[in-house]
């Protein structure tokens, strides 16, 4: 296969799975807004409710400010993990290079993220109002993407090599989750804290969305560069990994 | 150029681990010692009893596995298996798995779109096509199948076991298209456990038996040299 074609394959099956996945349902495709939409009030029930009367609406915009770019890269690192057991048939099959796979994942993952983002767009400029800062969504965009890429790839190379490593990503990603400023910005923890968790490149990312988003400011573009370098470096650790172990996968998943 | 070694094989061996209980597992050799050569342009059969390692092999020349030991070179990278319904999802319908199947092996999409009209002709399936697979019977699956993995056209195709697919009208309309490609210059290599099959369309044949090769050469002799050996072991047994 030329290597046109594996953007193309990306592409493709990205898209064929999301396809997929809208037929099997019922509604369909509206379940890629409805699902996140039960998910961010899920949220909001247990952690927004309480803070009404005291500027409640706004926390509710920031908890979804942090809500809607951690769901995509949740996902995207959690469906990393399995990418090559889910297509274990195929590549028993045919010949796939191995970093491919989590390119199809990103596909997915981030068309029902920006149907997602344009949603909370549309209700932040109704409710809150835009600003010109928006000018930099899609670098944020970008950012993000390029995280969740190489984490992606990273749990894709390791995970087939110690299957166990499997649940320690899924319950790493909760505790992550509670540390990554999505309830309530680092910045307002202890300080000898606050330093601790922003090693955590999701603090950043979620920071800066909301900066952007909420705050209508431009974002903290030498962060940005930070967490840009910190994925540059996983993504040439799990493109090494996956291209050391291309064409021994297959074999574990027959043992 | 015609002749000329395409795929070598060394001494080759392949190992899986089978996982065996809490924190260990067995190791498991498919194949031990294998050595042949392919040739460009010759349809090689490869012979053996269930358990050979026949699929093992074929996935190594598809360089979809590595060796463990041994080594394998080879001089294209275009070698595919013919892979039936690779990669099908069953809830798109049959145009886009078509589409899906044909870029997984190797075409491009625009290619696969303009042969759309003759591929359906060819499956039979002009009233389906824009169903989803999933409400296909086995038979229209197979059928699809064929088609998409026939239209590409590697350097070097594998083919595992059988060549007619589908029922009775569609296998002998899809075998003849193999033997038709089979026949023509293109390199092939034919894993089977039937001697008819090697005896009809390959030139050289290798023997393999518990992931060992016992013979490789002119197919008269080593199906002759397969077949003695299989009598023996059915006498012994």
């Amino acid at each position: 296969m030329r290597r046109s074609n594996y953007w193309q394959l990306i592409w493709y099956k990205g898209m064929a799975d999301l396809h997929a996945e809208a037929a099997r349902a019922y509604v369909g495709f509206i379940w890629w807004v409805l699902e996140p939409l039960l998910y961010m009030m899920a949220f909001y029930v247990a952690f927004g409710m309480g803070l009404r009367g005291s500027g409640g609406g706004v926390v509710a915009l920031s908890l979804l400010c942090g809500l809607v770019p951690w769901k995509w890269f949740a996902s995207s690192v959690q469906n990393g993990s399995d990418i090559i057991q889910a297509n274990g048939g195929l590549i028993m099959q045919v010949y796939l290079p191995k970093y491919v796979l989590p390119g199809m994942v990103m596909v997915t993952n981030g068309i029902k993220f920006l149907i997602i983002l344009g949603l909370l767009m549309l209700g932040m400029a109704i409710v809150h109002g835009a600003s010109v800062a928006w000018l930099s969504l899609p670098v944020l965009v970008l950012v993000e993407m390029l995280l969740a890429l190489a984490l992606s790839s990273l749990a894709a190379a390791i995970v087939p090599l110690l299957p166990d490593l499997d649940l320690v990503i899924s319950n790493g990603l909760i505790v992550m989750m509670f540390m990554s400023g999505i309830f309530k910005d680092v910045s307002q923890l202890p300080p000898k804290l606050a330093s601790i968790l922003a090693l955590n490149p999701m603090v950043h990312v979620i920071r800066a969305f909301r900066t952007v988003l909420l705050d209508k400011q431009w974002p903290d573009w030498t962060a940005l560069g930070g967490v840009t370098l910190f994925s540059l470096a996983v993504y040439a650790l799990a493109l090494a990994l996956l291209r050391r172990y291309d064409r021994i996968y297959p074999k574990l998943l027959v043992g | 150029m015609s002749g000329d070694t395409i795929i070598e094989l060394k001494n080759v061996g392949v190992r899986y681990r089978r996982k065996a209980g809490f924190m260990r597992s067995n190791a498991f050799w498919a194949l031990h010692d294998v050595s042949f050569d392919l040739r460009h342009g010759e349809t090689l059969g490869v012979i053996g009893r269930n358990g050979a390692g026949k699929s093992t092999l074929l996935r190594l020349l598809a360089g979809i596995l590595a060796p463990d030991t041994g080594s394998i070179l080879h001089k294209t990278d275009k070698v595919s298996l013919l892979a039936l319904q690779a990669g099908f999802i069953p809830a798109l319908t049959g145009r886009e798995n078509a589409v899906l199947s044909g870029i997984l092996l190797g075409m491009d999409r625009a290619e696969v779109e303009a042969r759309m009209d003759d591929m359906v002709r060819f499956a039979e399936l002009e009233e389906f096509i824009d169903e989803p697979v999933r409400t296909y019977s086995s038979g229209m699956r197979a059928r699809l199948g064929f088609t998409v993995a026939f239209q590409a056209d590697p350097d070097v195709l594998l083919i595992d076991e059988v060549l007619g697919i589908g029922d009775a009208s569609f296998k002998e309309k899809s075998s003849a298209a193999m033997r038709e490609k089979i026949a023509s210059d293109k390199t092939v290599v034919i894993v089977t456990h039937h001697p008819d099959t090697i005896m009809d369309l390959c030139d050289r044949v290798a023997w393999i038996n518990q992931g060992v090769t016992v013979e490789v050469g002119e197919p008269e002799a080593v199906v002759q040299h397969y077949q003695q050996s299989l009598k023996q072991g059915s006498k012994r047994a």
